[in-house]
């Protein structure tokens, strides 16, 4: 008899919480399916861009031009145009390496991954963010955590924590990403004691290569003030097949 | 002034007492000074060579450069700022430098190295760079597009004269280094620290190099040997930009040397101290058979009415003097022992020289001509006959006559 009503109980437990578990399950779903739109909206198949960079210190700025190529997630490369006594130099990633062909001393390094978490040619980038930041929808366990306006536009706000096998630095991302056309517009980069490190802004929305994007993110690190890294989009062509075979050290020399 | 009549012809009464006791201040004041001029020389020598290599004995940087070693904290070369400085007439070279940390690689050799931006033609004339060459050449020019490895960072990468070395840095506003670069000479430097990692480079290859053109991380400045040195720098602050610049001495730049040097001068002055208690007591000893042999004159004085404590100034004045002319012809003898060793430096042959060469220090034993050493030694001597000199006095007002008279 006993027995028979401690069962009922449970079921009626397990019926009551199942509806609420699968809610929590979809919102969670939903949340990552946000994280997959905003990225592939930034990203596309392939891509191929031409982009400034500015690095601004309170004594001193910098600008370096350059052109990227990537497909998917794992491959990029980066080959910087100006200025003159940098040109020439590439970056390529594949998969989970980075290698760096300097033209000046003809060598290819590839980047150990003790070099991972140093600045990125000066930036406030590091060459971490180069290899990892592809993978903010499979390496992360994303949760909505409500929405905000970002100047003026209603955003998700969703939280990021890097799941336990994934090699990444920060304890949580937060990402703010705009509701109607699906574009992070801000990013919080958090550090293993829970202190914010790194601001990301993405401003300037425009219609280049057939698509919105946010032409002009900025990156302020915290804890230095007066320093940022800009990158702006000059142009943008989306979705032109590139074979694999351009994503290799060999044509990393060979680019011009 | 009677009194000091008849002290100065008292002293000349009995000649080879007297000349006895100047005779031993005499001695005390040579040994004092020469033995310290010693010892100053022979730091004062080291501190050179080692300056000469490094630091140079001030440095001018840009502010705060010291703090954070970063080619961004480097400052634009200044022709001016040059011209004044040799204005100095103690400043003897100035060697504008660009200092960097790299990676240098050959083959599959990688090192982390010190890149010296040098000057080849100032350098060479202050510490004869071009003489420590084992292998090669020396750099010629500031334009000169090959570098000069430490030997000993030459045989950690395997490489030779006339290969070919590549260098990967951080240049100037974040911009990269990176270059190739014939390796021209190999260097033997005494610092096996230098020996191990320093790579020196015209230095307008270096700013090049670095996105740095025009661009210096430091002035080296060389001294005069005697040099006082925080004096120089109050002047050298005194002609540049307070904002701009600072000005570090080689004992705030490589503090350990300095300490070094301190312990090791305590040494030395340990033994001088016994010096100064042998002089004394020399000095005491002529002193006490005087008043023993004038035990008797000193009585009768006395008894036919002579105050006590006149005599006891008299003798006083006696011992004052003599110690004076003792001190006097102590220093022209000094004078004359170190400028000889000064013009004719002692030099160290076999085994010594190696252990010294292999130091980095010339084995040589220079003596120092700075005139604080004659003036401090010779007021310490004249300071201890002085307070010898009360001794006499002592016994004077002690003395009874009677016994005196019948000793």
């Amino acid at each position: 008899m006993k027995k028979s009503q401690f069962l009922k109980f449970i079921i009626c437990i397990i019926i009551f919480t199942m509806p609420l578990t699968t809610a929590f399950g979809q919102q969670d779903l939903s949340a990552k399916g946000i994280v997959k739109k905003a990225e592939d909206n930034m990203r596309g198949k392939t891509s191929q861009a031409d982009i400034t960079i500015k690095i601004i210190r309170p004594t001193w700025r910098r600008e370096m031009n350059m052109k990227t190529w990537s497909k998917g997630d794992d491959y990029s490369l980066i080959m910087i145009t100006a200025p003159a006594k940098e040109k020439g130099i590439v970056f390529l990633k594949r998969i989970k390496e980075v290698w760096n062909w300097i033209p000046s001393i003809e060598r290819t390094i590839k980047l150990p991954p003790s070099m991972m978490s140093q600045s990125w040619m000066g930036t406030d980038f590091t060459n971490d963010d180069l290899v990892k930041e592809a993978s903010s929808v499979v390496d992360y366990n994303h949760k909505h955590l409500g929405n905000e306006a970002i100047s003026g536009k209603d955003c998700y706000k969703i939280e990021m924590i890097p799941k336990p096998s994934a090699a990444i630095i920060w304890e949580k991302v937060i990402v703010w990403i705009d509701t109607t056309d699906f574009l992070q517009l801000k990013a919080e980069f958090y550090d293993e004691d829970g202190a914010l490190v790194n601001i990301m802004n993405s401003t300037t929305i425009k219609e280049i290569g057939g698509r919105k994007i946010t032409s002009k993110i900025e990156m302020f690190p915290v804890d230095k003030e007066g320093n940022s890294t800009v990158i702006i989009y000059n142009d943008i062509i989306f979705d032109t097949p590139i074979n694999d075979n351009f994503f290799t050290t060999r044509n990393m020399k060979q680019l011009k | 002034m009677m009194l000091l009549k008849l002290a100065w012809l008292n002293i000349w009464r009995n000649k080879r007492r007297t000349f006895i006791t100047t005779t031993s201040v005499f001695f005390a004041v040579l040994l004092a000074v020469t033995t310290r001029s010693m010892t100053d020389g022979v730091y004062e020598n080291m501190i050179h060579n080692i300056v000469s290599f490094s630091s140079g004995y001030l440095q001018i940087h840009q502010n705060g450069y010291w703090d954070e070693q970063s080619i961004d904290n480097s400052f634009e070369v200044d022709d001016q700022l040059y011209q004044e400085l040799l204005k100095n007439p103690k400043v003897t070279h100035i060697m504008p430098r660009l200092e960097t940390f790299a990676l240098a690689s050959y083959s599959e050799k990688t090192k982390g190295v010190l890149i010296l931006g040098i000057d080849p033609t100032k350098e060479k004339e202050v510490n004869n760079l071009h003489e420590k060459i084992i292998e090669g050449q020396y750099i010629e020019t500031v334009n000169d597009n090959a570098v000069v490895l430490g030997e000993g960072l030459a045989s950690q990468l395997k490489l030779r004269v006339n290969d070919t070395l590549v260098l990967l840095g951080q240049g100037y506003h974040a911009s990269s280094a990176a270059a190739k670069f014939k390796v021209k000479g190999i260097i033997k430097l005494g610092s096996p620290d230098l020996n191990n990692r320093v790579i020196y480079m015209p230095i307008k290859r270096a700013q090049y190099m670095h996105g740095a053109e025009n661009r210096l991380t430091a002035i080296s400045i060389m001294l005069d040997k005697t040099t006082n040195l925080e004096k120089l720098k109050a002047s050298v602050q005194v002609v540049l930009d307070a904002e701009m610049y600072e000005v570090m001495t080689w004992k705030e730049m490589l503090p350990e040397m300095d300490q070094f040097i301190e312990a090791d001068s305590t040494g030395h002055y340990i033994i001088i101290g016994i010096l100064y208690f042998l002089i004394s007591f020399g000095l005491f000893g002529t002193l006490m058979m005087m008043i023993f042999e004038r035990k008797h004159e000193l009585g009768i004085l006395i008894a036919i009415g002579m105050k006590k404590h006149l005599l006891a100034l008299i003798l006083m004045l006696e011992s004052i003097m003599i110690a004076l002319i003792g001190c006097f012809a102590g220093i022209l003898g000094g004078m004359l022992v170190v400028n000889w060793f000064v013009k004719h430096p002692v030099h160290f042959t076999g085994e010594l020289k190696d252990i010294y060469e292999n130091y980095g220090i010339e084995s040589i034993i220079y003596f120092s001509s700075s005139e604080n050493i004659f003036i401090v030694q010779t007021l310490i001597v004249l300071l201890l006959s002085i307070l010898l000199a009360f001794y006499p006095g002592f016994v004077v007002m002690k003395l009874r006559p009677v016994e005196a008279i019948n000793s």
